[in-house]
């Protein structure tokens, strides 16, 4: 469990911004600047935050679907940031991704057989009679039967398709996936069905996860450790039960605006002002001051960066710990529904 | 039951077809539902469950090949002045005496705020397009008038000046006995400057500016706000959100719905939230309706939903959602998925994916019935029953 599978070190990914006549280069999109990151083996580290945060950006980064601007990517205690080609296709097939929208990442003319076992094939692991084989033991792992090797994506439903998706990631037999908002588009009901494969197959077949979502009760319910990005950086990195024990304002403010399922509760969400700046020009120091209560004078010049306040539960601010939120009307919600049970 | 006073909308057995080369999709199957005024109703289900059917056909905005096919949406219409009370069956209106409910009497704030300003005008110019349309600007235009002369007024320092101002206003202001029918250039100028109070009612930061923009240029909360101000310009007896804030992240969406919540109490305006979201509801609705492949399968107060649901759909969609205080190891998940409304399950069409569906459940379709003392539900058999009409 504590040993270390992925590891990132300042990790930066920006995108030039192009204008005018020639196509110069007049600024860059800051999606991901600076992240340090370490995944252990066998855990599930949840990413959220709002859009524009840099949460996809940094995943594909880590995958090396994207080039990182600077900064190092480990796998396995191998620099993985500069390898080219045959090297980097070898470390890939311990790399997975499973993405958003299942029906944009098959392919609409190809069977699923085919797509499942497309990667055998292009890996040489297997083809013919015996990929047949190995596709359809991975697609009674996530529920599907033979009767559906030979069907198009449009013949299934939109959880089906996305379990396909996870069986064609668990192809290779992977150490590490990406889960890149898998269920933000499937319903309520489906999002469950889909949620509890995903631990079984983790249990299964001892994979590392990194759980990406905007959603916070489906990424608390997912991940052992959560991680809150703003605006391209990590605000905390904690162990503990997000909703209980927030130490940064930022996942304070993400956490009290979840609508709670109880009409009790009604209206007394904290609202945060304001809108998140655009990564072209992020503000200076602290990138959460202007829309920050307790903002001070520090937070404007100073960027804090992320400290260790017990336990591995990582803080980047300048008053972390030292600030009393009060009480958020989810806590009290969680406190009245342990009352009733007990 | 409650009073024609109370209601503001009644859809009694509404069907919906569309006509597919695949065959005939039965969207709608005799949906019922009720809007008090002054409320807001909660339309929950999941995708393809025709909450967005309905509030397209509330608003006469069914199009081929879909129909139609029976029922009735009853729109009862108070007079702002003579509070008198005019039935109408908006599914028996004509498109062109639709154009006057629309955006006037009944409107609508859509999901996707990246879609539905039209990007090519600027957002006070598309607000004030909708009151020009539907409202009678003749006394705006003679205070918008007044107002800019009395600026002029405290302005000026000549003596002549000032008796000729003077002597203008008090002609405008007998005008306002019986306001004459205002040039074009004067209307518009008047409905821009409504444009810009409904931008300030929304609280969006500095309206005046926002409304020189494009909605290019506004974020995702900012246009919703814009979309909602555009939707009350016309101080509607129904605002309809169809998600409207499922594609907002949630401190947005926080600040969305505390300004709906503010907006209801301050103009009286009945609202349907059309959402998947049990928490945008507990936040939002006092009433709640519950729908399942094209069916109403349970109507009641909010609190109730959340304490004693009737229907085990409802319960099922209740447990299946994540919480964020409980560390369970699995989601308890209603088995299969939503079925093909081609060939819709017989009788009950939840029965497939039902723990406790028997035979009577496979033959016949349970009516939606008041099992409860205002608690409808349409159930062979309902979770619980307190001396109700069922015990099975």
């Amino acid at each position: 469990m504590s040993e270390t599978l992925i590891r990132t070190e300042n990790l930066k990914k920006h995108f030039p911004l192009t204008g005018g006549v020639f196509r110069k280069v007049i600024g860059k999109v800051h999606a991901v600047d600076g992240v340090n990151l370490e995944i252990k083996k066998g855990e599930t580290l949840g990413v959220v935050g709002e859009s524009g945060c840099g949460k996809t950006t940094l995943g594909r980064t880590i995958l090396r679907l994207l080039d990182p601007t600077s900064g190092k990517i480990f796998f396995e205690d191998e620099d993985i940031t500069e390898i080219k080609g045959r090297a980097l296709r070898k470390v890939r097939m311990n790399m997975q991704i499973v993405f958003q929208d299942p029906m944009a990442s098959l392919d609409p003319r190809v069977t699923i057989k085919n797509s499942v076992g497309e990667p055998l094939v292009v890996n040489g692991v297997a083809r013919g009679r015996k990929m047949r084989d190995m596709v359809l033991e991975l697609l009674e792992k996530v529920g599907l039967t033979e009767d559906h090797l030979n069907r198009f994506p449009h013949e299934f439903s939109g959880g089906q398709r996305q379990r396909i998706c996870i069986a064609r990631a668990l192809a290779l037999n992977p150490k590490f996936v990406v889960m890149d908002e898998p269920t933000s588009s499937t319903d309520v009901s489906v999002q469950a069905q889909t949620l509890n494969l995903m631990k079984d197959l983790q249990d299964e077949f001892d994979l590392t996860y990194m759980f990406i979502s905007h959603n916070l009760s489906v990424v608390k319910h997912m991940s052992d450790r959560l991680t809150v990005m703003y605006l391209g950086k990590i605000a905390e990195t904690t162990p503990y039960d997000i909703f209980r024990k927030p130490l940064h304002p930022y996942s304070f403010a993400l956490v009290s605006a979840v609508p709670i399922p109880d009409p009790q509760f009604a209206g007394r969400a904290h609202i945060l002002s304001g809108e998140v700046p655009s990564p072209i020009s992020p503000p200076p120091g602290c990138r959460f001051y202007p829309r920050c209560m307790f903002a001070q004078d520090v937070c404007k010049v100073e960027d804090p960066p992320l400290r260790d306040l017990g336990g591995g539960h990582l803080v980047a601010c300048h008053f972390a710990g030292e600030l009393d939120f009060g009480k958020s009307a989810q806590m009290e919600y969680a406190d009245s529904v342990e009352e009733a049970v007990s | 039951m409650t009073t024609a006073d109370e209601i503001v909308l009644h859809v009694k057995d509404l069907y919906v077809s569309f006509y597919t080369y695949e065959g005939v999709v039965k969207a709608l199957d005799g949906v019922i539902m009720f809007l008090r005024r002054g409320d807001t109703m909660g339309l929950v289900g999941e995708t393809g469950c025709g909450k967005s059917v309905t509030a397209k056909a509330i608003l006469g905005l069914v199009e081929a090949p879909g129909r139609i096919e029976g029922g009735k949406v009853i729109f009862f219409d108070k007079d702002a002045e003579t509070q008198e009370i005019t039935e109408l069956d908006l599914a028996q209106l004509t498109s062109e005496e639709m154009l006057e409910i629309r955006g006037n009497k009944i409107s609508i704030v859509f999901q996707d705020p990246a879609t539905y300003p039209n990007p090519v005008f600027r957002i006070g110019d598309q607000i004030a397009e909708v009151i020009e349309l539907h409202q009678d600007l003749s006394l705006d235009v003679l205070y918008m008038k007044i107002a800019k002369l009395e600026l002029a007024l405290s302005e000026t320092n000549s003596d002549v000046n000032r008796a000729e101002i003077e002597s203008k206003i008090a002609y405008y202001r007998q005008q306002m006995e019986d306001p004459p029918e205002p040039d074009k250039k004067s209307i518009k100028e008047a409905a821009k400057l409504k444009a810009i109070e409904m931008l300030r009612m929304v609280r969006m930061p500095a309206p005046e500016q926002v409304a020189n923009q494009y909605p290019h240029e506004l974020s995702g909360g900012m246009r919703q706000r814009a979309l909602i101000a555009m939707s009350l310009a016309c101080n509607p007896s129904i605002l309809i959100c169809d998600e409207a804030t499922t594609a907002l992240d949630v401190t947005v969406q926080a600040q969305v719905l505390k300004l709906l919540n503010q907006l209801k109490t301050e103009i009286g305006t009945s609202i349907i939230v059309i959402t998947h979201d049990m928490g945008v509801v507990a936040e939002t609705c006092e009433w709640v309706n519950v729908m399942y492949a094209g069916t109403s399968v349970e109507s009641c107060a909010t609190e109730r939903l959340f304490t004693k649901p009737l229907h085990p759909y409802t319960a099922g969609l209740l447990k299946a959602v994540p919480k964020l205080h409980e560390d369970r190891e699995r989601l308890p998940q209603i088995r299969g998925s939503v079925p093909n409304l081609i060939s819709p399950p017989t009788g009950c069409r939840f029965h497939p994916r039902c723990d406790y569906a028997t035979e009577i459940c496979i033959e016949t379709k349970p009516i939606l019935e008041e099992l409860e003392p205002r608690h409808w539900a349409a159930c062979h058999h309902p979770l619980w029953t307190s001396g109700g009409k069922k015990n099975e």
